[in-house]
């Protein structure tokens, strides 16, 4: 018999039985949705995270900051106050002992606090950065870039660089504070017994363009800049969150060595931390996700095939006779075994088909869902993330997996009762009322 | 054609040897065919007669390679069925010409698909199937209903559609189980004739099981069963 013919026949028997069909047909369509919608929502995800983390980024840096082992996320530019357990201090001043090291080509203290920032009676908590602006925007030269005034070389004290969401906290024309403006800076000092307020006025002479980012690594948008020197003496203290480290290139192996040699220089108690180890810490994080929400689609994929199984008994029941007429007409076994088979095959496909695309629906509906909401990732502004949009992302291996998974599934599950068509004997399957 | 199968000598189409069929009622067993020897020539018109249970459609099933005997040989043109494996069987039976008391057409497909279905499991085209399915209801004389599914036709219409069916794929022999059995007499009276035709002028080897007297009469040998023996042979 030839391809279309059995094509032709499965389709024929198909028709015969159209809501049966429809139905085991919608147990696919919901489970290969599922996967889909999931998948390109967690994809959409971490390439909307991964594209934030990149805004700026810098894959010729190393951050180093105290703390020996954890490597941790984070710990760089956002981590705690350095204090470890053996009483190792990060040292503002330990960046001319990383100078001096090979492929090293420059270094940055930074340190930040968590603060207050006041104009016009309006209080913005922000985190308060110290950075040698210079060497910061050498580092950082495409995102540490002033929209409105200029950012100094050698600035005063009073100086202070604002990010776009300071200036702007409230997306729309009315400015928390703009350059020339002088704001009172403050912070909490809690070192002391009962706490104490400390102050100053600050002068803002730039205003970042917009970032975008998280600012996990690097400037962000809802940050305070405030010279390096300014820092020590307002937060009275030598020891900072972390060092950036410039390398003479992004090559692996540069990375890898500098690392050790930071390392080793500290004697193992500092962590070092590259931008691309982040982004892959960040992407192993991600596999595990989606690796975890498609295993709980595919438990309703699985329903789906015990489905098309049940089905495909009882159109074998029906059909016994019809099989016996087949077989006496000279049909081969195993073409009746394909035509079962392909029966199953063709409600998969369309069931992928449809799945598919009402999963890319769906998740687009949840994407909207989300960016209408806003109070995930958007809009709430003391969070501080910069309003963030998912877009999900239908990629070409998840639609193509997604439809080998249906066909797959409909097409292991529908094996047993085929075999057991292809194996009826046509005398006893022609007798069968 | 006709004078060419008339010329051609007769050649030995089915044999059966000391054919045995043996079944398990529950634990005993029950022989259902008991040594039986048959030799049907190329251009035959048997009928085998005998009441329920006397073996006749376990005959035609081993006949039709739909079964295999317990003991003894069928031959097919000299080829034993039972050292046949299920492929080659299959094979076998695309050149037998099936014909049943209940039809057996497939309920969603027209009379013309229902004829082109056993040539579409030989593997022929699309093409060639639909005009030889078409001759062939021309023969039996249902062209002008051959797009009308079998719920449409009328018992003796649905036998006839089962005709050219088993006609299709040029049998070596068609194997009928009471063709006529479930059909009202006007119409079977032109199924006989029809299986006459056949035999007469297009030299079908026809292998018939009936009740029907009027049927039987007209085949050119009867054999006569009982409890598994054929216990009577005549020539009209």
């Amino acid at each position: 018999m030839k391809a279309q013919d059995v094509l032709s026949y499965s389709f024929s028997a198909i028709k015969l039985r159209k809501l049966r069909a429809g139905l085991t047909t919608l147990g696919v369509v919901i489970g290969i949705a599922a996967i889909v919608a999931l998948l390109s929502i967690t994809q959409g995800l971490q390439a909307a995270i991964t594209d934030q983390l990149k805004t700026g980024f810098a894959t010729d840096t190393l951050i180093v900051s105290a703390g020996g082992g954890f490597g941790g996320f984070g710990a760089g530019a956002q981590g705690g106050a350095g204090a470890t357990n053996s009483g190792f201090k990060l040292l503002v001043n330990y960046t001319q002992m990383i100078n001096n090291l090979t492929n090293v080509e420059t270094s940055m203290a930074i340190i930040q606090r968590v603060g207050r920032i006041e104009f016009n009676q309006t209080v913005q908590n922000v985190t308060i950065v110290g950075v040698d602006f210079a060497e910061y925007a050498s580092i950082y030269s495409s995102t540490f870039v002033a929209e409105n005034g200029t950012i100094p070389t050698n600035p005063e004290n009073e100086m202070i660089v604002v990010g776009k969401r300071v200036s702007a906290p409230w997306n729309n024309d009315t400015l928390f504070c703009s350059v020339n403006d002088t704001v009172e800076m403050s912070w909490t000092n809690a070192t002391t017994i009962p706490p104490i307020n400390e102050t100053y006025p600050g002068k803002v002479t730039a205003v970042l363009k917009e970032i975008g980012g998280f600012g996990i690594i690097g400037p962000s948008d809802s940050d305070v800049y405030i010279p390096i020197s300014q820092a020590q003496s307002f937060f009275g203290t030598e020891e900072c969150n972390s060092i950036i480290v410039k390398l003479a290139n992004d090559d692996q192996a540069t990375i890898d060595n500098a690392t050790q040699a930071i390392k080793a220089a500290f004697s193992n108690e500092v962590s070092v931390t590259s931008a691309t180890a982040v982004l892959s810490i960040l992407s192993n994080v991600f596999s595990v996700i989606q690796l975890f929400l498609g295993g709980i689609a595919a438990i309703s994929l699985l329903v789906a095939g015990i489905g098309i199984m049940n089905i495909m008994i009882v159109s074998l029941m029906e059909r016994t006779r019809e099989i016996g007429i087949l077989k006496a007409l000279g049909m081969k076994g195993q073409t009746v075994l394909l035509i079962f088979l392909c029966e199953s095959v063709i409600i998969g496909l369309i069931g992928g088909a449809i799945g598919i695309g009402s999963g890319w629906v769906l998740a687009n509906v949840v994407a909207l869902v989300f960016r209408g909401g806003g109070g995930v990732f958007g809009g709430n502004r003391t969070a501080n993330t910069g309003g963030m949009t998912i877009t999900p992302l239908l990629t070409p291996t998840v639609t193509i997996l997604a439809l080998v998974f249906g066909v797959g599934v409909s097409a292991i599950f529908a094996l047993y009762p085929a075999w057991r068509a292809s194996k009826l004997k046509p005398v006893e399957a022609l007798r069968y009322e | 054609m006709d004078e060419e199968a008339e010329m051609a000598p007769a050649t030995t189409i089915v044999e059966a040897v000391n054919l045995k069929k043996t079944y398990m009622l529950g634990k005993v067993p029950v022989n259902a065919l008991d040594r039986v020897n048959l030799k049907v020539e190329s251009g035959d018109f048997l009928a085998v007669l005998g009441p329920s249970g006397s073996g006749k459609s376990t005959l035609l099933n081993l006949i039709g390679a739909l079964d295999k005997p317990t003991e003894g040989k069928l031959l097919i043109e000299g080829v034993d069925v039972s050292t046949l494996n299920d492929d080659q069987l299959a094979d076998l039976r695309r050149r037998i010409g099936f014909v049943f008391q209940f039809f057996n057409l497939i309920p969603r497909f027209t009379a013309r698909e229902n004829v082109e279905l056993s040539m579409a499991i030989a593997g022929f085209g699309k093409a060639e199937r639909r005009k030889h399915a078409e001759d062939l209801l021309e023969t039996v004389g249902l062209r002008e209903r051959m797009n009308h599914r079998p719920t449409e036709l009328s018992g003796g219409e649905q036998q006839r559609v089962a005709i050219a069916r088993a006609l299709s794929n040029n049998p070596k022999f068609l194997l009928m189980d009471e063709p006529t059995g479930n059909i009202d007499s006007k119409a079977a009276g032109e199924i006989i004739g029809l299986i006459k035709r056949l035999n007469e002028e297009k030299a079908v080897t026809i292998i018939m099981v009936t009740h029907d007297q009027r049927l039987a009469g007209q085949a050119k040998r009867i054999v006569q069963m009982l409890d598994g023996l054929i216990v009577q042979e005549v020539v009209n």
